[in-house]
Formats: structure tokens, sequence, C-alpha cells
């Protein structure tokens, strides 16, 4: 007959029913035999049999409503976003993070353009309502997330848009949308481009997310409103292969986004830190 | 409006809520982390194997999501790590009186808050365990890819855990007759 020790670890999945027959019967047989494990045999029968009774009264608590608002608006976004729809995930995910570009015909990116404009309008309708918790968020995370959004809005842009944004426009919706009087950094020699801007969904809040290209490299500019990081100081972090510059100003973050080696990353910093505010 | 991915993603809601409750203590942080994994799936929804499991595969993306912010929040060294668990579960008393009253009763003897607070006491690990396998029914291997973790440490935290809960509420009960 089996000891103790051997039938212990037996025990859990013999009670749970999730056991061999040779298991089984080893428990059987050495149950009957050794009053200590069988008690320990109904002890923990008896505390599975009243967890599982008591689980809809143990169990109870419901989502909040406004938690099940936020998560059904991301849902929303996410069934209407390109990437989401009709199979074509191609920008999203895995494929995007490995800087491939989106494999979709033409046809695919006609298509993509309507539900796009739709998912940035649900975006911020949804973000509306949102209020930063900003305390218990590393830069590492922030960085990390926003990298993520850098890749994936290059992915749809540049399927989707042309270069020579136009630089008015792009002032006047965020000023509409944010309240945030920016100037779009002049391309005076410094090879800076801007391709785009649309406002991006990040966890908790809408922030805006400006696209460039420098010399030719993607370069992603977010600015977080509300977002004041008490505490934290200006740092560059290197995630998802990408340097990410964090820095803030009169109670918003900014986040640059961008593959530069170390040099050129300070000088282009510096350039849209002096050119944004 | 959304798809039926996401829709059938939404369906978790509640019992993603009530385990990161769990997991979290804290209705605050328990709503960013389930609005977190929400997020987080449907940015990888091309990543799931339609056909498996959505429930266990967003579980498994809020276990994530937890322990990413476990790390990123520790000051100090946060112990995860299963042979601590396992060691520190050693030195704790697991033994069982078999004079003891009919295990039986515990059944009509304990009240549902008694329950609720036992379980809450639980040292995490064995609490995670106990609630994934008997109030969500996870299998061991859908757990134990939850945790990040092998079957038989599954196993052996779902005992210890069902263990102390029973010393817990026998300890409770009205009187030793």
């Amino acid at each position: 007959m089996s000891d103790c020790k051997t039938i212990d670890p037996l025990i859990t999945p013999y009670v749970d029913g999730d056991i061999d027959a040779a298991g089984r019967t080893a428990v059987d047989t050495h149950v009957g035999a050794c009053p200590p494990c069988h008690s320990r045999v109904s002890a923990e029968r008896a505390v599975r049999d009243l967890v599982r009774t008591r689980r809809g009264d143990v169990a109870a608590d419901a989502a909040p409503d406004a938690l099940r608002a936020r998560c059904t608006a991301l849902g929303a976004a996410a069934a209407m976003s390109p990437g989401a729809s009709t199979g074509a995930r191609g920008v999203t995910g895995e494929r995007a993070f490995a800087g491939a570009r989106a494999v979709t015909g033409t046809r695919g990116f006609r298509r993509a353009i309507k539900p796009l404009a739709i998912a940035a309008g649900v975006v911020l309708a949804a973000g509306g309502v949102f209020v930063y918790q900003a305390t218990d968020r590393s830069t590492r995370l922030l960085a990390a997330e926003l990298a993520a959004d850098h890749v994936k809005c290059f992915g749809v842009v540049n399927s989707l848009l042309g270069t020579d944004a136009n630089a008015a426009a792009v002032e006047q919706v965020m000023s509409d949308v944010f309240g945030w009087q920016m100037h779009v950094p002049e391309p005076t020699g410094e090879g800076l481009e801007l391709i785009g801007a649309r406002p991006c969904l990040y966890a908790r809040g809408k922030a805006a997310h400006l696209m460039y290209r420098h010399h030719g490299q993607p370069l992603s500019v977010f600015m977080l409103p509300q977002l004041a990081r008490p505490g934290k100081r200006d740092e560059t972090v290197e995630v998802l292969g990408h340097e990410a510059a964090v820095w803030s100003k009169d109670g918003r973050t900014f986040v640059l986004v961008a593959r530069e080696p170390q040099a050129e990353m300070q000088r282009v910093v510096s350039v849209v830190q002096q050119s944004l505010h | 409006m959304t798809t039926s991915f996401e829709a059938e993603a939404l369906g978790s809601l509640d019992s993603l809520y009530r385990t990161a409750l769990r997991l979290t203590h804290s209705r605050a942080d328990a709503e960013d982390l389930v609005q977190d994994t929400y997020l987080r799936a449907f940015r990888s929804a091309a990543q799931f194997t339609p056909g498996t499991n959505l429930r266990a595969w967003l579980f498994t993306i809020l276990h994530n999501a937890s322990r990413n912010r476990a790390r990123d929040r520790a000051r100090d060294h946060i112990d995860v790590d299963s042979e601590a668990v396992e060691r520190a579960a050693e030195t704790m008393s697991t033994g069982i009186d078999p004079a003891a009253t009919p295990e039986s009763l515990l059944l009509n003897d304990t009240l549902t808050p008694d329950l609720q607070a036992a379980i809450d006491a639980l040292p995490p690990a064995f609490r995670e365990a106990v609630w994934l396998r008997d109030v969500e029914e996870f299998s061991y291997a859908e757990i134990a890819d939850m945790l990040q973790v092998p079957s038989g440490t599954v196993m052996s935290r779902i005992s210890r855990g069902r263990r102390l809960l029973f010393e817990r509420l026998h300890h409770l009960r009205p009187a030793h007759v």
C-alpha cells in the first residue's frame, strides 16, 4: 500500500474527479485504511463543495455600469478599426510590431478609410468621460503603450494617408478637441515633416497623436492632457525597439517615440520641446 | 455594432471584474485592470485562436496585466516566485484534527460572509488558485497557463488553499460539539 506522502499530492485531483483510474484506486485503497488521510479527503471535499455551492453568493459583485460602458466603447472602437474588420487584422498586433507593412490591397484601404474616421469619433466620445489616474502608471509602461500606438498608427497611416498634412488644420483640431494652443514644429531644415494627427485612445484618457517623418523615419509626438506626473523626472527609455522621451510641462505630458541614435534623439526632442507648449 | 468576438469577450466582464477585485482588493484598481485587459485583448484579437476558450484567454491577459503592474509598481522585490510560496506553505499549519466534527456539517454551518472573509484572508497565491478552480471553474491546465506555473504547483496551491479554508471555517463554527 502507498504511503501518505505519495497519496497526498493525489488528494486534490481525486476530490476534483480529475485523476486517472490507477490514481483513483490508489487513493481509495489508502484512505480506506488511513484515518488521517481519509479525514484530509473529507475536509478538502467539504470545502470544495462549500465554495462551489456558494459560488453565486461569493461571486455576487457585478461590474459597475461605467466600467461596462467604457469596455463596450473599446470593443466598438476595435470592431470598427480597419485592423479588426473583415479579417484584415494585419495592421495590429505582432505584424505591426515586427515592422511589417500591412498586406492589404488598394480596395481594402479604400474600404478602411471610413471606419477609421468613425472609430476616431467613437474613441473621442468615449475618451471624454475618462479621468486620468496616472499616479500609479510608471513612465516605462506609459512609454511602452505609446510606442505600441506609434507602431500601430503608422501602420494604418502608411496605408491610408499621403504626406503633407496641413499644419494649420492640425493646430485647429488640437485647439478644438484638446483646448491646446500649439504650433506644429516648422519643417525648417530639421528634416521634420508633419504627416498627420489623430486623437488616440490611451488607457483611460484621450491623447493627441502627432505623426511626423524625421528624415523619412516615422516619429510620433503624443500629448496627454491632464497628466502631470508629479515627482517624476523627464527621461528617455528604450521600449519595443524604440526610444521614448517623456517630459511634462504645465500639467501636460509629452512622449516622443522614434527610432533614432541617442544624439539625434536628443536633438529632435529639443526641437520639439521648443516648438510645442 | 460590435463583431461577435468583441461581444463574446464582453460577456466575461462580470467574472473578470470579480476576479480582479480578489487580485487587487480595490474597486478602482479592479476597474483599471479590467479595462486594461479589454484594451489589450482587442488590440491583440488577431492572436486569439478561434475555437479555443475565449474566457480562459481573457483571464490569462488579466493575470499578465496584473503581474506587469505588480512588477511595475514594485519598489521592493515582489515575491511571485512559486518556490518561495511553496516554502512558506510548509511552515504553515495544515494539520487537521481527525477527531473533529464531521466535515459535512461545514456546508450547513458556514455563513456566506464568513466564507467570503476566509477566502479573502488566504495568502494571495492560494486564494487565486482556489478562486480560479472552484468559483470560475477553470481546469488545472488553464490555471497553470494564467499563473505561469506548472500544473503540479496549481494543484498543490489549491490543496493548501482548501485546507487553510477548512481550518479557518472550522474554528469559526459556533460550537465544537
